[in-house]
């Protein structure tokens, strides 16, 4: 896609996961999950280079980014004069993906967001590295919003979870990259995991999903449908169809989004039927591949992407690394079976069949 | 007054009077259900071993009794009980005395109303089921080590048990002993032969049930086994997903279906002369003679009396009541789905079930499950629990087609016979009153009639049987139009015998259901309009109720209808190809509706205890084979259902 690698940016489809320290962890699980094929929407990554030179220009530097009061750190940040190279190196990459997506004009809507070097997800969260600001459109508003995610490390919040971090894990969370993605017009959206959130079984995929962007669901905004699928045959299992009053839109103007209300013959309708709730598990089954196995948390949106075609896009794969302890919680919660030992006899007695051809009859 | 023996609405107490079991939350107490009215009498049709007696309220009305639904899901007629006591009695032994299930034995039987209750009897002291663990180790270990050649030897018994009874003939009973008996020196008379041919009927129905158990329950106990690992490594498997990877592609449930539609193909091949008069409609016997006329016709009739031997004695029931007739019986049935099939292979439809399909689709559930799997000793374990699961698999799906439905066709008119020789003495109008009498009843009449045979004198059967036989068809009636409630007594901390979970359905979330259906009923407000059952197979369909109580009933069905019924019996079969989705009041995962949907591709939700008493014909109800629920749309007589 892009020529040659900036200083600044880098195009997801050259990163991999061993650029995560350059580019943060979204940005490049975006690259590996292009690179094997997947549906993501394009863009690029501007590094924690970008944010370093920043910070040395302004004078906020080192490991600890402690000596400014959290105001005006950000102030400075976002009143900061780009270093030469930098702002002509993002602008470029924007023209350059409005190009590649077939726009005449600079004014390709794309989502700026945060990526976090910090392998913790909850350590990024706390630090105010989980920004997202959806329908950015020109050059302008894409390095307005830049410089917000680079603020948005010096939140309150942000600072005084820094405070609290033993000192060999403050350095990563003083790093941060920025993703920048072309938008799709989400008609439904919403999350998949590859494994189940309430007990860790490995052999489902739950699909949530809402109408209009997936910012809704994702923020918790609205109840989802839930749908329940069994990886070994994608039979559906269980399905909860949720009123859905409201949803997330482009905003009429073109910048931004809005909550507005949901057609009244549509909310109570499903969201997906059985053919693209197959393709939503399928997705998700794809990115779980491949991550070696490891369960996902994917997000995912159904419309019409850039290129005005409309299909199924993966906008983002996260490691689910919490199932073991719930799979152990609930196998120690059941009560336990009356019939485990009778069971376990016949499972001896039965153990001791010599092998049979049958077997497979 | 009425007797002490019936209750009456009248004289009952209420569903809110105290009775001894309802302090806790719980089942009507069975000694508080009233008598339906017009059934009054109805205990005297039962033998005493089978009712609620009044010495021992104490002790009935502590226990917990599960309606029998899936395999008598009417009431008894009086002699039809004798396939509980055997099918009870087969089940008991071969868990309490052959091979010593550790936790459980067999199970109690009671009759209320013309209904049957059961209540398992587990084993509480822990020194018992040490004792019986070893025991059952040596015994269950032995049966799944020698599967194979136990599964070949049982067919073989099978086999022989119902030619034995086939063989079985009642004597002539004519004016005169034949001379050539009397000639060789028999001494030993008909009306000898009379006794022991219904005794010997009698003792090959026990044994044809011994066999049904012998290996019913070991079967069932590798299933579980393999269900709960399977859990235990995915907390959320469906029971679909397990039986999918356990279940046999050839499975013979399937075979009286395939033999119609290749009696439809051979038709078409044969020509006009064969299918002209099958797709004419018509009596079975117009039918049979129209086509004796013609060579090819003659060729078709002798390719459809080999299909009928045995592959026809499939019944339109469970075979678990006399009337319950199989398609060898009345092959009008039979014979309309071949018309159909002959249609449907005209326009071009191919009949034949994606066998392949179906064994690659189930090759990769296995595949994918077991890739999930994270250790060589999990898979190990998984492979010899599924292993053994599908070694004594087909035994379960198949064991079926030879008892339920072979034998008792067999069983079923072996007894007619005798009751045409009632019917030639002026005991009967006609040979099925018999089955209005008690199996001891019956051996009454057997003596009454060997002592008016013997003497010259008059029997008495003809002086005493027709109103008693009239009078219970009346109560027969009146309790068919009953409904009972789906268990009694007061509600069980835990279930754990495995056959009640595995083949009755019957678990605690199954318990809770009930219960709550109870209590919405007794809000009055006219019964749910969502019902919860079982996720039988997956899929959802919404269209027109059919509720069919009686396999009579079936003629009624029309293509879309969603079939509502007690239970499905493997011969409806052929009617899941026209339906749209099917609910059943009762049955597991493993049973027939939940297994022939799968296999149709059907939705399917079974086990909702009281589906055929709130679903009315007519209604639009929408089945979620996914969730198991079952929610009525619309109700017939709305008028928002005909739009």
């Amino acid at each position: 896609m892009g020529a040659s690698p900036g200083r600044f940016v880098r195009w997801f489809d050259e990163l991999r996961a061993a650029d995560r320290p350059l580019v943060g962890g979204k940005c490049a699980s975006l690259g590996e999950l292009t690179a094997a094929g997947l549906a993501v929407p394009p863009g690029f990554a501007v590094t924690v280079e970008a944010f370093a030179a920043v910070g040395a220009a302004v004078g906020l530097t080192g490991p600890a980014l402690p000596d400014h009061p959290p105001e005006v750190a950000a102030a400075l940040l976002t009143a900061a004069e780009l270093p030469a190279g930098l702002a002509d190196e993002v602008v470029a990459a924007y023209a350059e993906l409005c190009r590649l997506t077939g726009r005449a004009a600079l004014d390709l809507p794309v989502a700026v967001r945060s990526s976090a070097v910090a392998e913790d997800g909850a350590a990024a969260s706390f630090a105010g590295q989980q920004e997202t600001w959806l329908w950015t459109v020109g050059p302008d508003e894409v390095l307005a919003r830049l410089r917000d995610c680079w603020a948005s490390l010096f939140t309150p919040q942000a600072v005084a979870y820094r405070a609290r971090l033993p000192r060999e894990r403050v350095a990563d969370a003083t790093r941060i990259a920025v993703g920048v993605q072309a938008m799709v017009t989400a008609e439904v959206a919403g999350v998949a995991f590859t494994v189940s959130p309430r007990t860790g079984d490995r052999s489902v995929v739950v699909v949530n999903a809402s109408w209009g962007l997936g910012q809704a669901v994702v923020a918790g905004e609205v109840t989802p449908d839930e749908f329940w699928l069994s990886k070994a045959d994608l039979a559906v299992t269980a399905r909860r169809i949720a009123t859905k009053a409201r949803q997330c839109r482009p905003a009429p103007d073109g910048r931004g989004v809005v909550m507005v209300d949901v057609p009244a013959g549509r909310q109570d309708a499903p969201s997906l039927d059985d053919a693209q709730l197959r393709a939503v598990a399928e997705l998700a089954m794809a990115a779980e591949r491949h991550y070696g196995g490891a369960p996902q948390d994917v997000e995912w949106a159904l419309g019409r992407g850039p290129d005005g075609a409309s299909r199924l896009y993966l906008l983002q794969s996260r490691p689910e690394t919490t199932w073991r302890e719930r799979l152990a919680q609930v196998r120690q919660s059941r009560p336990a079976n009356p019939a485990a030992s009778y069971l376990a006899l016949v499972h001896a007695a039965g153990a001791r069949r010599p092998a049979s051809p049958s077997a497979d009859g | 007054m009425t007797t002490t023996d019936d209750r009456t609405a009248a004289e009952a107490p209420g569903p809110d009077a105290p009775g001894p079991a309802t302090a806790a939350r719980g089942f009507p107490d069975p000694y508080t259900i009233p008598t339906p009215p017009g059934a009054e009498g109805w205990r005297e049709m039962y033998p005493y071993y089978n009712l609620f007696l009044d010495s021992r309220r104490e002790k009935d009305s502590r226990r917990t009794w599960f309606r029998d639904s899936m395999h008598f899901p009417e009431p008894m007629p009086p002699f039809d009980i004798v396939t509980s006591d055997s099918a009870f009695m087969s089940t008991g032994v071969m868990n309490t005395r052959v091979f010593a299930l550790p936790p459980a034995l067999g199970l109690d039987v009671r009759v209320l109303n013309g209904y049957l209750y059961m209540s398992a009897i587990g084993v509480e002291d822990p020194d018992e089921v040490a004792r019986r663990a070893q025991e059952f180790a040596v015994r269950v270990g032995h049966y799944y080590q020698n599967w194979p050649t136990l599964y070949q030897a049982w067919e073989r018994k099978v086999r022989d048990q119902i030619a034995g009874l086939a063989a079985i003939a009642f004597p002539e009973l004519g004016e005169l002993e034949p001379v050539e008996r009397v000639l060789a020196g028999r001494g030993v008379t008909s009306a000898n032969d009379l006794l022991v041919a219904y005794q010997d009927v009698l003792a090959s129905l026990d044994a044809a049930w011994n066999l049904h158990s012998e290996l019913l329950n070991m079967g069932y106990a590798a299933y579980l086994n393999f269900l709960m690992l399977c859990r235990h490594h995915f907390p959320e498997i469906t029971d679909q997903a397990v039986a999918k990877m356990v279940s046999g592609v050839e499975v013979l449930l399937f075979r009286p279906d395939d033999e119609l539609k290749q009696l439809a193909r051979l038709a078409l091949d044969v020509g006009d002369a064969v299918t002209e008069p099958i797709l004419a409609g018509g009596s079975p016997q117009r039918l049979r003679a129209d086509l004796a006329t013609t060579a090819a016709g003659r060729e078709w009739l002798s390719a459809f009396d080999a299909a009928s031997e045995p592959w026809f004695h499939f019944s339109h029931g469970n075979g678990f009541y006399h009337h319950h007739r199989s398609w060898s019986d009345d092959p009008t049935f039979a014979l309309g789905m071949i018309a159909e099939y002959i249609g449907r292979l005209r326009a071009g439809e191919d009949l034949s079930r994606p066998l392949e399909a179906v064994a690659a689709e189930r090759d990769t559930v296995v595949e994918r499950y077991r890739s999930l799997l994270t250790t060589d000793e999990d898979r190990n374990a998984f492979d010899e629990a599924l292993g053994l699961s599908r070694v004594v698999f087909p035994y379960v799906e198949n064991h079926n087609f030879f008892i339920e439905h072979w034998y008792m066709t067999v069983f079923w008119n072996k007894m007619r016979e005798l009751g045409e020789l009632f019917v030639r003495f002026g005991f009967f109008e006609k040979a099925d009153d018999l089955f209005f009498l008690r199996r001891a009843e019956v051996f009454d009449a057997v003596v009454d009639l060997q002592m008016a045979w013997c003497s010259g004198g008059e029997p008495l059967g003809p002086d005493h049987w027709p109103p008693v036989v009239a009078r219970r068809r009346e109560i027969h009636a009146a309790l068919a139009s009953s409904a009972p409630p789906p268990a009694l007594g007061p509600a069980p901390d835990r279930i754990v015998e495995p056959m009640t979970i595995m083949l009755w359905g019957v678990t605690e979330a199954q318990v809770a259901t009930w219960l709550a259906a109870q209590e919405a009923g007794e809000g009055g407000d006219g019964g749910p309009r969502v019902l919860t059952g079982f996720a039988g197979s997956p899929g959802v369909a919404e269209g027109p109720a059919r509720v069919v109580l009686r396999p009579g009933e079936l003629d009624s069905l029309r293509d879309g209808e969603i079939l509502v019924a007690s239970i499905t019996s493997p011969s409806w079969t052929p009617v899941f190809a026209r339906i749209a989705g099917a609910v059943s009041d009762i049955g597991g995962i493993m049973c027939h509706a939940a297994i022939v949907s799968r296999e149709y591709g059907l939705p399917a939700v079974v086990g909702t205890g009281t589906a055929t008493a709130t679903i009315r014909t007519g209604d639009i109800v929408r089945v979620d084979g996914d969730t198991g629920t079952v929610t009525i749309v619309a109700r017939a007589d709305d008028p928002a259902a005909v739009s």
